[in-house]
């Protein structure tokens, strides 16, 4: 089954995220910051990055761009709840850097898993 | 004849017929020598003229002064002399008056060759040669020239430091060591709410202290400095009302030592306070702001963790079962939730804004029509709009929230005892609104848009705190206190100002500052490749604001408000748009309408649904038919409904 990573600094949902996946039988990958993403990243079985932006040490749009570079095929997924300069111009600057989709916190998980899917499904088309 | 006085000629003859001794004549006619001397060299031109208007003796310096010889003079006519004009117009009249007894003095300009144009004092004195009749008159005229225009220079210097005085803005007072006021100029008079001068030097400035023994504290002060800076006292004006003054004041002594009087500089400084204030609560606002958008953000995290573990748990229950009922609870109090920390998101502005060019003019008229379909009958509403450029750059969805939430506040305000919402647009320019900001002016114009009421106003107290997140004047569980948070918010995020007055039992103004904007609207899509939206709405003048903001992002919009029209748009594969945006507000065409139409015709056309922050259950058989895409909620920024219809078009 592809891999997810989830990087989340908020552990409840970050747990929720990966509940939400194993239910969907994905293998999930976990990261409590960027940095940690960035150092411990498997690129042979990552297939997607669910990541938050607004983290302690390195935050979500350096994920997004490194690990766009560790792996050009990942899809990358950012979600945030507004922080310094807001949850949309966050998301707009991960999107223009590379992100798939955005979401901003509160989102529908339905919705998320729905994007995910489809994400991985094109990917396995091509 | 003789320059003497009629009456010490007639002296003089009668001296003279009772001894007519050689040795007196020759003393007499010493004597006329002498007086003719002075008076030929007398500084004033001197005159006799006889009751045909004839000049029979005239002094050297009047020859003098007209350049003329004694007997050319002597026996010529005024009229010849002066002129017809000058003669009949000014000279007749007051020889006639001095004839019938009285002493005339005027003041006259004329030419004389020796000097020019001059200005001259003119006396006519009556004169008799004969017992009981004014035979002549004696005419002196002086040079008042110099004194005239010395007394000018000083009227037009005193004239000036007054005008200095009185122009300037700080209070001045002189006031004798009691306090007794003796002048006042117009600052204190305005601070006095005095309109004369007269009635204000019937008082003492003491009158005026609100703690009265704080002045005689100060004259104390002043008996012994002489000069003495007082700092802020607050005064108390004739209509009572108070004004925080800066005070200083110097005593002046007289030759002996003793106090003469007192000038006091009195500044208004409620505007300076004022000011102050407002930069202190806009400190605090955003503090507020980063500690409640760090909260916010947290939040979110939170809600995002309950969202997704009901939405997991819904989808594990049984369809209408009454668990899953109990979820969808749940998950309506997230939605709830989440309107509230957007709104604080908002407040803090950590929500970026898309802002397209936008006349204000056009939003505000769409929200008063808005506002006016349901205003209660005991309240009317008035609007004065300027026919100006009043572009501003802006989301035009936030500008409608802006002014509606500030018309239903008012309205709100007035509910009871009813009453009248003036709203009026203005531009005005960078000049005044400096007076009125305390924040960097960055156009030379703003739009002024002022939200009067009469209703029952605010406490002086809250005015500084109404725009704080979570104040509310309303009773507990009535509005959540966040909307004019929010509203400040968005007006900062635009780089204007929201300036608030108001007074109890008389009603509350709203004014919002934006700078006009004067550069052009960039259209980023051609016209031919531009994507056309239809959009379903419920609310013309609501669905207007959509189409301001879409338009200018460079949408193409399409409005249907009945079933038969919709059908006819969506079956005809030409006219059919690249979009729909369904408002479930929309009365003409109900959710099951929409749901049949794109069934039955298999649309595939992508849809976004706008509902209302509160939304019963009922949509749900639209939210599950799979013809909505995306589904937003109420308040929709620009931004968030561009990126929807971005994200479904790629």
């Amino acid at each position: 089954m592809p891999g997810v990573l989830i990087v989340e600094d908020d552990k409840e949902l970050r747990e929720m995220l990966k509940v939400s996946l194993l239910r969907r039988n994905f293998t999930v990958l976990e990261a409590e910051n960027g940095k940690a993403a960035i150092s411990h990243f498997k690129p042979l079985i990552t297939d997607l990055v669910v990541t938050d932006l607004i983290m302690p040490e390195e935050d979500g749009l350096k994920v997004v761009i490194k690990l766009r570079e560790l792996k050009p095929s990942i899809k990358i997924i950012a979600i945030s709840g507004g922080g310094k300069v807001g949850p949309g111009s966050y998301l707009n600057l991960a999107k223009a850097l590379g992100a798939d989709a955005i979401y901003s916190k509160p989102f529908s998980i339905n919705e998320l898993i729905a994007k995910i899917e489809q994400l991985l499904d094109n990917e396995h088309l091509n | 004849m003789n320059f003497t006085r009629h009456k010490n000629y007639t002296e003089l003859k009668s001296k003279l017929e009772i001894s007519a001794g050689n040795d007196y004549l020759k003393y007499l006619t010493k004597e006329k020598d002498i007086s003719d001397q002075i008076i030929n060299h007398s500084r004033s031109m001197i005159t006799i003229i006889n009751r045909d208007y004839i000049y029979e003796k005239v002094n050297l310096t009047f020859c003098n002064a007209h350049q003329v010889v004694l007997d050319a003079i002597l026996g010529k006519s005024l009229v010849d002399f002066w002129g017809h004009d000058t003669f009949h117009n000014i000279i007749k009249r007051n020889i006639d008056l001095c004839f019938s007894g009285k002493t005339v003095n005027y003041e006259a300009t004329f030419i004389t060759p020796l000097s020019g144009k001059r200005h001259f004092e003119v006396v006519f004195r009556p004169l008799s040669v004969e017992p009981g009749k004014i035979t002549h008159l004696l005419a002196e005229t002086f040079d008042i020239d110099d004194l005239k225009n010395t007394k000018q220079a000083v009227i037009a210097k005193e004239e000036e430091l007054r005008k200095f005085e009185s122009n300037l803005p700080i209070g001045f007072l002189r006031c004798n060591p009691e306090g007794k006021i003796l002048h006042a100029n117009g600052a204190f008079l305005k601070i006095a709410d005095c309109h004369d001068e007269l009635s204000i030097t019937r008082m003492n400035l003491k009158n005026f202290y609100i703690e009265e023994e704080l002045f005689d504290l100060q004259l104390d002060q002043l008996a012994e400095s002489h000069t003495k800076n007082f700092g802020m006292v607050n005064l108390k004006s004739f209509s009572g009302k108070e004004t925080p003054c800066r005070i200083s004041g110097f005593l002046a002594v007289n030759g002996s030592g003793k106090p003469a009087y007192i000038d006091f500089a009195v500044e208004d400084c409620s505007r300076e306070l004022m000011l102050e204030n407002r930069l202190l609560q806009a400190q605090k606002l955003e503090t507020i702001g980063s500690l409640a958008g760090g909260i916010a953000h947290d939040f979110n995290n939170i809600l995002a963790t309950i969202s997704g573990y009901s939405e997991m748990l819904h989808d594990d229950l049984p369809k209408n079962s009454e668990m899953s009922e109990k979820v969808s609870k749940i998950q309506m109090a997230v939605k709830k939730a989440q309107s509230i920390t957007n709104q604080i998101l908002t407040f803090s502005r950590h929500v970026e804004q898309e802002k397209v060019l936008i006349n204000v003019a056009e939003v505000l008229k769409e929200t008063i029509g808005f506002v006016k379909s349901s205003i209660p009958s005991n309240i009317v509403m008035k609007s004065r709009i300027a026919k100006l450029n009043t572009d501003v750059l802006a989301d035009p969805t936030q500008l409608f929230r802006v002014f509606l939430n500030l018309m239903t506040n008012a309205i709100q305000a007035m509910e009871e005892n009813g009453g009248v919402l003036t709203v009026s647009l203005a531009v005005v320019k960078r000049k005044f609104v400096q007076h009125e900001l305390n924040k960097d002016i960055i156009a030379d114009e703003y739009v002024l848009l002022t939200f009067k009421d009469t209703g029952e106003g605010m406490d002086p107290s809250l005015i500084g705190r109404i725009f704080e997140p979570f104040f509310t004047t309303r009773e507990v569980g009535k509005g959540t206190g966040l909307g004019l948070s929010v509203i400040h918010g968005i007006i900062t995020e635009m780089e204007g100002e929201i300036v608030v007055s108001s007074k109890k039992e008389k009603g509350s103004v709203f004014s919002v500052y934006l700078p006009v904007s004067k550069s052009y609207s960039i259209s980023t899509s051609k016209k031919g490749s531009r994507k056309k939206i239809l959009f379903i709405t419920g609310n013309k003048y609501e669905s207007r604001i959509f189409s301001l903001a879409l338009e200018s992002a460079g949408y193409e919009l399409i409005f249907i408000s009945d079933g038969r029209n919709f059908a006819k748009v969506m079956t005809n594969v030409r006219e059919r748009p690249d979009m729909v945006i369904y408002m479930s507000d929309s009365k003409q065409i109900k959710p099951e309408d929409l749901i049949r139409i794109f069934r039955s015709q298999k649309i595939l056309t992508p849809c976004i649904l706008i509902t209302d922050a509160i939304q019963d259950i009922s949509d749900e058989n639209l939210l599950n038919s799979g013809i909505i895409n995306q589904q937003l909620t109420k308040p929709v920024s620009l931004k968030e409904i561009r990126n929807a219809i971005q994200e479904l078009l790629r």
